[in-house]
């Protein structure tokens, strides 16, 4: 299996996503799940943290879109945060950030949240 | 007067001084709304005027955009001005009102007005317009030449400032490009290791989500006439029979309409449909909604969809042509173990009958075939002989065959007559197979002595006697209709024939005598059989069918169409 990996934890009632190694079509699948279930249990204020993901091409993003309508309908978010450069290079490419709220650290979109 | 000088020395340092801040500021800055901005404020304080005005040239439509205008009176800004301006007039640096007074009324403003051309080397940016002065007087020289100065600063400012924003656009599609011929490379290589089509209908899906920005997207494919959904996002109802047809039938590139009759296409607000072919074949659509920036899908947008469309498509034909090689393989399998059961079916090695000399051959032209042969000991010594011909080749025929062998093997036992036997088997075999398969069916039985042989034909080609001396063979014909036609009404006749020595018979499947010649216009036909054999009369069993099997395939050049299956019974 490639090297890609999801944990989540939970500060106060939002859900946060640790997504760490390469996202691509092969892993895509498991964020897919991951965030399939949240929704499934109503959790939908949810910040993915990508301070460990290497690397993300079209079908990780493809996930993020497949989903974020349904989510904020529900009245949730789906933030990002903590990306590297070359990541967030991609996100950037595809028009990402006009359309999701990005931020540099995980605490400001816990913020974002608490508003 | 010295004072006079003094005060002019403090004028030109201050210009010079303004000059330098200001080609800094803007020469460093890459904004051009920056540099109009200051331009416009530092020139408006200069002369104290109250009306300022920068005009921006849109050489595409001929016009003057206001980009920047203070005070009241003129044109607001982003409004745009129609006007004549000449090529020398786009060349002039200093437009005075009195000499251009036309052009001042097309712009709306007063003649006391001064605009100064905002222009580099190449071409022509826009101008600075500046209202008259408050307190009437007319522009010094001075302030002309200072004023001139800034604007030739800040028009090499705008320019830069604009080749950098081109180049940064520029690196931004190519970026852009790169990405998308990555993606493409990834996915080439991702495919490759994908065998389940629906995961390659879900990756090909969230790829095109991810760099479409898109959230409605369908793919349907066409796999041997019926068409269905493979993947699909964001859409309310999957589209119904009829219109996934339409879908098939639209152009390869449809840009839809808003005004689509089709409503899978209008209610989800699909914009593009695109087809996709294999071997000119269309037998893909993929479909995409709505962009989630509202931008529109270019040309380049079409060819990445439909290289990454043809790539999905190739990869799930791939899987396609792979399962139907495997399921090939398996049918193989099955078939060559069922030539080994159907080998089983017929006697081997053959008997031996005292006083008689026995030679037997069965050649199919496919793996299994529907002829058949068959030597079967009898309870009271005796032996039985059968030859038959199911209709048809192949697993069909094979398997009737089969049914008749297991019939002969059960009866042999029972001591019953060949006539009411064969009745028997006609009606179990008109049950139970579609009327258009038959069997022509030929059993004889020796008797335990040897001397006698007891037949029934049922429809099948008369084996021949050939007893010595007579130049011709005796044809056993006696019987009834071939078995499986229709339910026994007549009974099957027997009929026999005592042996003599030097007696020989042929039993033989149309395979023998309908043998085709190359060029497919004749048949090999009982006179050639009853030649060959005759030249061979003499020989052993086994030697007379050999000369006929040699001479069939001289005839048909090799080349059989029929299952083959011979029978060569000698007295001694």
């Amino acid at each position: 299996m490639k090297n890609f990996s999801i944990s989540i934890r939970q500060v106060d009632a939002v859900r946060v996503l640790d997504i760490s190694g390469e996202l691509d079509a092969h892993t895509a699948s498991q964020l897919e799940n991951s965030l399939k279930s949240l929704i499934d249990q109503d959790q939908i204020l949810i910040i993915v943290n990508c301070r460990g993901l290497d690397y993300i091409a079209s079908a990780g993003l493809g996930v993020f879109m497949a989903y974020i309508e349904d989510v904020r309908g529900m009245g949730g978010d789906i933030k990002l945060t903590n990306m590297n450069e070359r990541v967030y290079n991609v996100f950037d490419l595809l028009g990402f950030p006009t359309l999701y709220d990005i931020h540099d650290d995980e605490s400001e979109a816990l913020t974002g949240f608490k508003k | 007067m010295s004072n006079l000088s003094n005060i002019d020395d403090r004028h030109s340092r201050f210009e010079l001084r303004t000059l330098l801040e200001t080609s800094r500021l803007l020469i460093e800055s890459q904004d051009p709304d920056f540099v109009l901005n200051n331009l416009l404020l530092i020139t408006m304080g200069k002369l104290l005027v109250s009306k300022g005005m920068i005009l921006i040239y849109k050489p595409g439509e001929d016009t003057y955009l206001v980009s920047r205008s203070k005070g009241r009176g003129w044109h607001k800004e982003e409004s745009e001005i129609n006007a004549n301006v000449s090529i020398g007039q786009q060349e002039t640096g200093v437009l005075i009102g009195e000499k251009h007074s036309e052009l001042f009324e097309e712009l709306g403003i007063e003649k006391e007005s001064v605009l100064f051309n905002l222009k580099t080397s190449n071409y022509h940016i826009g101008f600075l317009c500046l209202g008259p002065k408050g307190n009437k007087q007319a522009v010094t020289e001075r302030e002309l030449e200072f004023i001139e100065s800034l604007t030739i600063i800040s028009s090499v400012a705008i320019a830069n400032s604009r080749m950098f924003a081109e180049m940064r656009l520029i690196n931004r599609r190519l970026d852009r490009k790169v990405h998308d011929l990555n993606t493409l490379l990834q996915l080439s290589k991702d495919f490759n290791l994908m065998v389940d089509r629906d995961e390659i209908a879900r990756v090909f899906k969230f790829a095109m989500l991810g760099q479409m920005l898109i959230r409605t997207f369908f793919f349907a494919l066409d796999v041997n006439g019926k068409k269905s959904i493979v993947s699909i996002s964001g859409v309310k109802e999957v589209p119904s029979e009829e219109e996934l047809d339409y879908l098939f039938e639209l152009e390869d590139i449809t840009h839809t309409s808003k005004e689509s009759t089709c409503e899978f296409l209008s209610e989800n607000n699909i914009q593009l449909v695109i087809g996709l072919r294999f071997q000119n074949e269309k037998i893909g659509v993929v479909g995409v909604g709505a962009r989630a920036n509202k931008q529109e899908y270019t040309e380049s947008d079409v060819n990445f969809l439909q290289s990454l469309g043809n790539l999905a498509l190739l990869t799930i034909q791939k899987t396609l042509l792979l399962e139907e090689r495997l399921e090939k393989q398996r049918l193989d399998e099955e078939l060559n173990l069922a030539t080994t059961i159907q080998r089983g079916l017929l006697p081997d090695p053959l008997p031996s009958i005292e006083g008689f000399d026995l030679a037997a051959i069965n050649v199919s032209s496919r793996q299994v075939g529907g002829d058949y042969f068959d030597f079967i000991q009898t309870p009271d010594g005796g032996h039985l002989l059968a030859i038959a011909d199911v209709t048809g080749k192949g697993v069909p025929a094979s398997l009737l065959m089969a049914n008749l062998q297991s019939m002969l093997h059960a009866l042999a036992p029972i001591d019953v007559s060949l006539g009411e036997a064969s009745g028997s088997i006609n009606n179990i075999i008109h049950d139970n197979t579609p009327a258009d398969k038959f069997i022509t069916f030929f059993w004889g039985k020796i008797s335990e002595d040897g001397s006698r042989f007891k037949y029934v034909n049922a429809g099948h080609n008369p084996p021949m006697l050939f007893r010595d001396g007579a130049e011709k063979p005796i044809l056993l014909e006696q019987g009834g209709v071939i078995l499986g036609a229709m339910p026994t009404l007549m009974p099957y006749e027997a009929n026999e024939i005592e042996f003599k020595k030097g007696d020989l018979i042929v039993f033989f499947t149309d395979g023998v005598t309908e043998a085709m010649n190359p060029q497919q216009t004749e048949e090999y036909e009982e006179e050639r059989l009853i030649e060959c054999v005759l030249k061979n009369r003499d020989k052993s069993s086994q030697e007379i069918m050999d000369a006929v099997i040699v001479d069939i395939n001289k005839f048909a050049d090799n080349i059989q169409y029929d299952d083959i299956t011979m029978i060569v019974l000698r007295v001694n």
